[in-house]
């Protein structure tokens, strides 16, 4: 039987103070389930992913009262974890395991006036040992890690600033149309190249948002998402990729991503080929994210990048609308959760002002680690989709 | 290197790195039993999948693969961090010390600097 998600729940995201990421959590998979028009009672499974703060656990089921649940565990591929989390509740349904099942994800880093930078950063008192003397010299963040990404991105293949800056721009104009997002002024190319290095090559307007706070999503079989509240939207495949970067020579570090393993095996999953996909939701953590990602699933060549998400592909009117919402970079920093929410709307035909027509396969992607963990879904509101882009 | 340096430490696992270090020698892992190079925080050969790794001096020869510019938020000069491939294959996380004009390939040479409180700390200097 094939599975659809059912329901959509997503809190107050940003600078969202004075409750839990376990409140969070709570709320969200309350505000899913009311949207698929389930009680609570109805969920027999829930999947948890929590941020860098740890929590929520399992617990989480024991503050929802939830009781005689048949799948519960919490999932952690980093930013891979929500492709991953969705494909899980897939199979359970697909095996009769479960039969709603509550994906979701929830963190609360932000504090009350300490910077988003801030909220990442380990910068501890006392350097100790060898690792310790590396962060003493400046590998003191995941900023470092994928600066040092893209800059060998731009050695190797000529990729520019300006072309990591067009998917800023691009991704920038789609949050103009998203109620959701918390970045929503238009920027340009003069306003990314301006802005302060974090890391150089990454300006600030290369990197993400931090955001607090919670999203849900309810999997259930296709034919019971045909009975409930919202349109389904069909889950026709899914795929991971962990290709075990190694630091060493001969590492392709900064050029490829799991992307390669997972991309195809998703479409493979769906009967598709990546020709056919009219729309990407894509884990933009930074810009060099997103063109790593798209060269990977073979939307453009190995090295032509910074060319295609320089075209005007991306953006509203474009070829491949992608990150409709704004992203990471401009919506929301909900990890793998943000595409997949994205995705869901764009599905159900309920993304207001930046609705894409063509609608029918939708590919999100997660990334966790440094490039090192990706997770893929292709996502319809068709339960099989067979367009061609 | 024109900035303050920062206080390091040892943490009993990676002494013997410190200890060549203060005799100007570069120390990484090496696999007992296959002889496969490995960085100095490898706990494993992913080689031959020994689990015995010995600190052995490397050449100090290495190339730059990537850099970045880490610019303090307060005043102070930028400092650049990289990863360079030593001669004998590993890559490792560095600081590079007067290299003003990066370039994949760059030709490098470990070297260490000496803070007054503290371990030596592991440069790359151009070669």
């Amino acid at each position: 039987m094939g599975a659809a998600i059912a329901g959509l729940g997503m809190t107050e995201m940003g600078k969202v103070y004075g409750r839990s990421a376990r409140r969070l959590a709570a709320d969200a998979v309350r505000l899913a389930a009311a949207d698929a028009g389930l009680a609570l009672d109805d969920l027999d499974g829930l999947l948890i992913s929590h941020g860098m703060g740890g929590s929520p656990g399992i617990e989480l089921a024991d503050v929802l009262g939830l009781r005689d649940l048949r799948l519960l565990t919490v999932m952690n591929a980093f930013g891979a974890t929500a492709g991953a989390m969705i494909a899980t509740a897939a199979m359970a349904v697909a095996s009769g395991s479960a039969s709603a099942v509550a994906c979701v994800f929830a963190d609360a880093p932000l504090r009350p006036k300490v910077s988003s930078g801030a909220a990442y950063d380990s910068t501890p008192r006392e350097f100790r040992g060898y690792g310790g003397m590396t962060a003493a010299q400046g590998f003191r963040s995941v900023n470092a890690l994928y600066a040092l990404a893209a800059q060998r991105h731009m050695a190797v293949y000529g990729t520019t600033s300006e072309q990591l800056g067009a998917v800023a721009v691009s991704t920038r104009e789609w949050a103009t149309r998203n109620p959701l997002a918390q970045m929503r002024e238009p920027i340009t190319l003069a306003d990314h190249q301006a802005s302060r290095w974090v890391v150089e090559p990454l300006h600030l307007l290369d990197c993400c948002l931090v955001s607090n706070g919670a999203v849900a999503v309810i999997v259930t079989g296709a034919d019971r998402a045909a009975d409930l509240a919202q349109p389904p939207v069909h889950v026709l495949g899914w795929g991971q990729g962990h290709p075990g970067n190694r630091y060493e020579r001969g590492s392709d570090f900064g050029l490829t991503t799991g992307a390669t393993l997972s991309g195809p095996a998703a479409l493979k999953m769906a009967g598709l080929t990546v020709g056919d996909v009219q729309m990407c939701q894509l884990y933009d953590c930074y810009t060099i994210t997103t063109l790593l990602t798209l060269e990977d699933y073979g939307f453009c060549a190995k090295g032509e990048g910074g060319e295609f998400v320089a075209s005007g592909a991306l953006g509203p009117g474009g070829a491949l609308p992608t990150n409709t919402g704004g992203g990471q970079l401009s919506g929301y920093y909900m990890w793998g959760m943000t595409p997949v929410s994205e995705a869901i709307i764009q599905a159900r035909g309920q993304a207001g002002e930046r609705q894409v027509a063509r609608n029918e396969v939708i590919l999100v992607s997660g990334n966790g680690g440094i490039l090192d963990h990706h997770s893929t879904l292709i996502l319809s509101p068709a339960q099989a989709a067979t367009t061609g882009r | 290197m024109t900035k303050p340096q920062p206080t390091v430490r040892r943490d009993g696992r990676s002494d013997a790195f410190f200890d060549a270090a203060a005799r100007g020698e570069l120390a990484i892992r090496r696999c007992a039993d296959c002889a496969a190079w490995h960085a100095p925080e490898t706990t494993g050969c992913h080689v031959c999948g020994g689990a015995s790794l010995e600190w052995t001096a490397a050449s100090g020869d290495a190339v730059l693969i990537t850099w970045a510019k880490v610019h303090p938020r307060g005043d102070g000069p930028a400092q650049h961090i990289a990863f360079v491939e030593l001669a004998e294959g590993p890559w490792l996380h560095a600081a590079l010390d007067g290299v003003d004009s990066p370039a994949a390939g760059l030709a490098l040479k470990a070297a260490f600097v000496g803070p007054e409180d503290g371990e030596p700390l592991l440069v790359f200097r151009t070669a």
